[in-house]
């Protein structure tokens, strides 16, 4: 069998973003991958050198559209670490309703568009319809779908409406039900195991190697989640359980994501019950950081964010690096990716979540194929599942 | 000095240590670099989040950043070359496989050479003929 | 070229190009295809090629890596074909506006219709559309 390059290449029909992949086939299984990332890079580091402390805020959100809100939840809390400064009551369980509404929302994104992979366009549906009900949330607490501006340091920009919590909480029970009947799917179909389970498995030890994190370490024993090693914010007053599965195949990572979703809402409606009774300011006034160095972090849903701030006592950052989750996760591809039949390649490349946006804070590539023989991966995908259908229908 | 044990056990290899809450900034020296970082990383099994360089006036920095998940401390290694024309230190690739994407983002952002990476290619501005060299130094190479 | 407008008019089919964005556009125009906003009713769907596409949305500041080949993209699209600038990155690049990375769009492709907004709400994108309706029905 010869040994083929399959570029799949910046401007793919399915990927939303630009990545250029160079997979080395030999017949129907895939041997190796090479990634050429850099597409996406708009110079965050450059920039950040001639922001000051609030600005930085904004232009650190605009890093991802999708974890808006992580960036500048793990950048605020690095500002604070420099001088350990406290945040009021009342502002932090703000944060973390801000920040676990973004995971259902995130969450939601990433079922329609696996089931999109697969052939299932029903779910991709679904899914996004329930997940417009959130977005209405976010602009009644913050008056915008997706970039917020909530975070400050010290604080939070904007109160929650007292007067709105029971229509919000009225719009968590009915995710909390979708949520069920998506669980419910993921046990019972019979083509869906078939085709998620044994596919693109990452075993425990590549996981410590590569050192990846969020769901993708977690679904390959890996127990690692900021919210509960280093619980900062509103973490530390409510009550949730963190989901570790052993096979580390998408399945896995597929359930490991559900399981998340519900304990989200959970702690979303602990945090809306306590909000009507506390309370207090939201902003403690911060007058100046002074010169130091200040690591700070959150639990995004694609894992964990790392910001780090250097000052000098002005009101500027010296240096500032940021480091999204996604960039300890795309190299385990190398490891997740041999020996697949290249009909699962796809499903496989997105069941990491990856967010190039957030990676290179970068740009996106096209396939400029000039290979003898062209290949349509969706196309592939849809084929296996169909035939699937027909073998355990007989 | 930590309920982890890690400066008893090092304490002749490390230098100037800044401590905070939950976060240790140490220096060490190029030469003891590989094998403080077995340590964290086998020994403690601590996991490498990133490493953050930065051009000061004494010289340019590398800082590793290794988070201990149990108990949520940070423990960052620190490495000053003084030589800004040619700054050149070991690559922690072969004993840490994670590191090899961040180490050339570094090399290519700040012209740090790294003995012992296996693969030195720019990884951001790779075919890309047109961008500033080693954008984030301050006497930009042109 | 009037009668050929207004038949187009009927069902763009529409070719997405991100260029260096932040995502957020692009997931607002997956948003459009829901059942929420529903866009096909009007006609509008989303292609894989560009060869079959009528509109191309260009989103993004376009940085120095991906500029040439959405020059490529656009002389490739068959003729008449109109691109709209999505957000506000194409139109200003306004908080990128430092970086040594971004280049001046203009300079690649034309531009036929801005739809400002960072990112622009879904009702603004359906108004952009319209607009563009209007201007192809004479």
């Amino acid at each position: 069998m010869s040994v083929n390059n399959v570029p799949v290449g910046p401007f793919h029909p399915l990927l939303e973003e630009a990545e250029y992949f160079n997979l080395v086939v030999d017949g129907e299984t895939v041997v190796d991958i090479d990634m050429d990332i850099g597409w996406m890079h708009r110079g965050h580091e450059f920039i950040s050198e001639q922001r000051t402390f609030t600005q930085s805020i904004y232009l650190v959100e605009r890093i991802c559209g999708i974890c808006s809100t992580s960036h500048p939840l793990a950048c605020v809390h690095a500002f604070e670490d420099v001088d350990n400064i406290e945040i009021p009551e009342r502002a932090a369980y703000i944060r973390t309703l801000v920040g676990e509404l973004e995971r259902i929302h995130s969450h939601l994104l990433w079922f329609g568009l696996a089931g999109h992979f697969i052939g299932y366009d029903t779910v991709w549906m679904w899914a996004w319809k329930y997940r417009e009900p959130i977005l209405q949330m976010f602009e009644i607490i913050s008056g915008n779908r997706n970039h917020y501006g909530m975070m400050r340091v010290g604080g939070v920009a904007n109160d929650v409406d007292p007067n709105r919590i029971p229509e919000m909480m009225k719009i968590l029970d009915m995710v909390e039900e979708k949520m069920n009947m998506i669980a419910k799917i993921a046990n019972d179909d019979p083509v869906l195991r078939s085709r998620l389970k044994g596919v693109g498995v990452l075993t425990r030890q590549d996981a410590v190697d590569f050192c990846a994190v969020g769901p993708t370490a977690r679904a390959s024993d890996v127990p690692c989640d900021v919210r509960r090693d280093e619980p900062n914010d509103a973490y530390g007053m409510v009550d949730f359980e963190v989901a570790v599965l052993p096979n580390g195949d998408v399945y896995d990572k597929f359930v490991v994501r559900v399981l998340e979703t519900i304990e989200s809402a959970k702690i979303c409606r602990q945090c809306l019950e306590r909000l009507q009774t506390v309370k207090g300011p939201i902003l403690n006034n911060v007058k100046e950081i002074t010169a130091g160095e200040g690591i700070g972090r959150y639990e995004a849903p694609r894992g964990e964010v790392f910001h780090f701030v250097k000052t000098d006592g002005s009101n500027r950052p010296i240096r500032h690096k940021v480091r999204a989750p996604s960039y300890n996760n795309i190299p385990t591809y190398v490891a997740s990716c041999k020996g697949i039949p290249i009909a699962d390649a796809l499903i496989t490349l997105a069941s990491v979540d990856p967010c190039y946006c957030c990676t290179e804070r970068s740009l996106k590539v096209i396939d400029v194929n000039h290979d003898p023989f062209k290949v349509d991966l969706l196309q592939l995908s849809r084929e296996k599942t169909q035939r699937i259908r027909r073998e355990i229908h007989e | 000095m930590d309920n982890n044990g890690f400066f008893e056990a090092m304490s002749d290899k490390v230098g100037e240590t800044i401590e905070k809450k939950l976060r240790y900034y140490f220096v060490v020296d190029n030469e003891n670099l590989l094998e403080v970082v077995a340590y964290i990383f086998k020994t403690m099994g601590c996991r490498l989040s990133t490493a953050t360089a930065t051009e000061l006036y004494q010289g340019i920095e590398v800082l590793y950043h290794f988070s201990h998940d149990k108990s949520g401390t940070y423990y960052c290694p620190r490495i000053i070359m003084p030589d800004k024309k040619n700054p050149q230190m070991n690559s922690i690739t072969p004993v840490v496989r994670g590191a090899e994407w961040i180490e050339r983002e570094m090399a290519e952002m700040f012209g740090i050479d790294f003995v012992g990476h296996p693969r030195k290619e720019p990884l951001l501005t790779r075919n890309n003929l047109t961008v500033r060299k080693q954008p984030l130094r301050i006497t930009r190479v042109s | 070229m009037g009668w050929y407008n207004k038949r187009l008019a009927k069902s763009l089919w529409v070719f997405h190009v991100s260029a260096s964005p932040c995502n957020n556009c692009d997931i607002e125009i997956l948003d459009l295809l829901t059942p929420r906003y529903d866009i096909e009713r009007l006609g509008i769907k989303l292609v894989g090629s560009v060869r079959h596409a009528d509109v191309l949305l260009v989103s993004g500041i376009l940085n120095q890596k991906v500029a040439p080949f959405v020059k490529r993209i656009y002389e490739q699209a068959p003729k008449p074909i109109y691109v709209v600038g999505f957000g506000t990155c194409p139109a200003s690049g306004c908080t990128f506006k430092d970086s040594y990375n971004k280049t001046k769009p203009t300079d690649y492709i034309p531009f036929d219709l801005y739809i400002p907004g960072c990112p622009p709400k879904p009702e603004n994108m359906i108004a952009g559309v319209a607009k563009l309706l209007e201007v192809l029905n004479g």
